[in-house]
């Protein structure tokens, strides 16, 4: 117990009550309806919120007033967005409201939405297959948004990180309030006039949601619907999906997300590169390899059969040759001259030609060696070639002051003789 | 726009060369010459990814009702 030496100052007391009644307080919607609506000259409004059993009474500071899209109304039925407070000075628990909505406005800005969205049904517009697919690798990207907000600078920000030869054309516009729509529609017709753009970003950073009322109109959404190039949506709003959203090509969570989707990451793109230039050294190879191996398979299946060729001749000649005698002995002694004189020939010429073969097949071998790009190019060697390609082989080739082509390894380079 | 590939378009024609790399009945001159144009195209992709700068151009109504366009540079 305390005694009266302990008494509080009303002071005190009246911090106590405002302490515990402001401390940890949320911001909270409240609907009610209006009744003593009195506005200041200072321009300060006061007002209670009513409903069958309670009533608060409310302050709407200057600032706040100032975003009503209409003067407040005795009798109306609203929803306050506010903080309770207590007004020291008499210890008055005052909700401070910084927003308020007429409940008619609610309910008829969701019928204008559906009114929207069924007129954008009945032309197809929210077909799931009109959709268009974003470009893999766009050069030139609109970005529709209020230059004065956070969205516009999320989207630079994301496109320098991921794809730094991006050229991003800022259309600036409104996004909330009376003439949003009107500026939206414009900005889109704009995109339809600049050159070569790829795609289109039409945006803002969150808002609460009866900001976003401008990305449900059925003007801004035939106008998405309209652009020549895939829109992303990125009106910054994870819970409410607005027709905006439903109308675009793709829909973001947030403007970042939105530049994510548009754009690339340079990062994979430079893996892809890198692992096609090792797959077209490696596959050259093989080829090459592939042809040298198959040459030289055919080369000694040529030879092999002419081989055989020869010998199958050798042995019906020594048949012939062991049958003659007996037959022609005495009547052809003449002809077995002859025959045995072609047959010294015959095999020695064969076998010529089968030598000769070989040789040619191993010429060929050889220059397919020196073909091989990379086997050969790769240790430091250089092609020259002239004009029309002609491969520069020897000192002759080389006229001085006429340009010639060194192909490396990894490309080729103009060269000219100085002097032969 | 020039009929310059795209950076797209040189890697998908990448991927076919590879491709076709593999296909054993490849004469030896058309193996060397899907090599040099795999070579010029992986030139052309590398240079399309060292583009350095991002660049950021604000989209303005040319004064007077001309309807034309024009770019400004913008601070990002």
């Amino acid at each position: 117990m305390t005694s009266p030496d302990e008494a509080w100052s009303v002071s005190r007391l009246a911090r106590a009550i405002k302490r515990t009644v402001e401390e940890g307080a949320e911001p909270v919607w409240v609907r009610g309806e209006l009744v003593g609506v009195k506005r200041y000259p200072s321009g300060h409004w006061y007002f209670g919120l009513r409903d069958e059993s309670a009533k608060v009474d409310c302050t709407l500071w200057k600032f706040s007033a100032a975003r009503l899209p209409a003067p407040l109304e005795e009798g109306q039925e609203v929803f306050a967005f506010g903080t309770p407070n207590v007004w020291e000075e008499r210890t008055a628990l005052r909700f401070n409201v910084t927003r308020v909505v007429s409940a008619a406005g609610v309910g008829a800005a969701a019928q204008a939405i559906e009114r929207a969205k069924q007129a954008l049904l009945a032309d197809g517009l929210l077909d799931p297959a009109r959709k268009r697919p974003l470009p893999p690798f766009p050069l030139r990207i609109a970005v529709i948004t209020s230059i004065a907000g956070a969205a516009v600078h999320d989207i630079i920000t994301v496109a320098k990180r991921r794809w730094p030869g991006i050229e991003l054309l800022v259309i600036n516009s409104t996004v909330q309030g009376e003439g949003a729509p009107a500026e939206l529609v414009a900005a889109l017709g704009r995109v339809a006039r600049l050159d070569a753009i790829d795609c289109c970003i039409i945006g803002r950073g969150g808002g609460a949601r009866e900001d976003l009322a401008a990305f449900n109109t059925e003007a801004v959404c035939r106008a998405i619907a309209a652009c020549p190039v895939p829109v992303i949506s990125a009106v910054g709003h994870e819970v409410d999906v607005t027709l905006a959203d439903l109308v675009a090509d793709v829909r973001a969570a947030t403007p970042s997300q939105a530049a994510e989707f548009a754009l690339p990451d340079r990062r994979e793109v430079e893996a892809r590169v890198a692992a096609l230039r090792d797959a077209l050294g490696s596959r050259t190879l093989a080829q090459v390899a592939g042809m040298q191996s198959r040459l030289v398979r055919t080369r000694d299946r040529l030879g092999n059969a002419l081989l055989e060729q020869v010998r199958t001749a050798e042995r019906r000649l020594l048949r012939v040759e062991a049958r003659l005698p007996l037959a022609l002995e005495r009547h052809a002694r003449a002809p077995r001259e002859r025959l045995a004189r072609v047959q010294g020939r015959l095999a020695p010429a064969m076998r010529r030609r089968v030598a000769e073969t070989h040789a040619d097949l191993g010429r060929l071998a050889a220059q397919l060696d020196a073909l091989s790009p990379l086997a050969v190019l790769g240790r430091g060697y250089a092609m020259a070639r002239g004009e029309e390609g002609r491969l520069l082989r020897r000192r002759a080739d080389f006229v001085p002051g006429t340009p010639f082509t060194l192909t490396l390894a990894d490309g080729s380079i103009t060269a000219r003789t100085e002097a032969s | 726009m020039s009929s310059t590939p795209t950076l797209g378009e040189d890697l998908t024609r990448l991927e076919e060369i590879v491709r076709r790399l593999e296909d054993d009945d490849l004469a030896l001159e058309s193996a060397l010459q899907l090599f040099e144009e795999g070579v010029t195209r992986l030139k052309a992709a590398q240079a399309r990814l060292s583009v350095a700068e991002a660049r950021v151009l604000q989209v303005l109504e040319e004064s007077g009702d001309t309807g034309a366009l024009r770019l400004e540079p913008m601070d990002g």
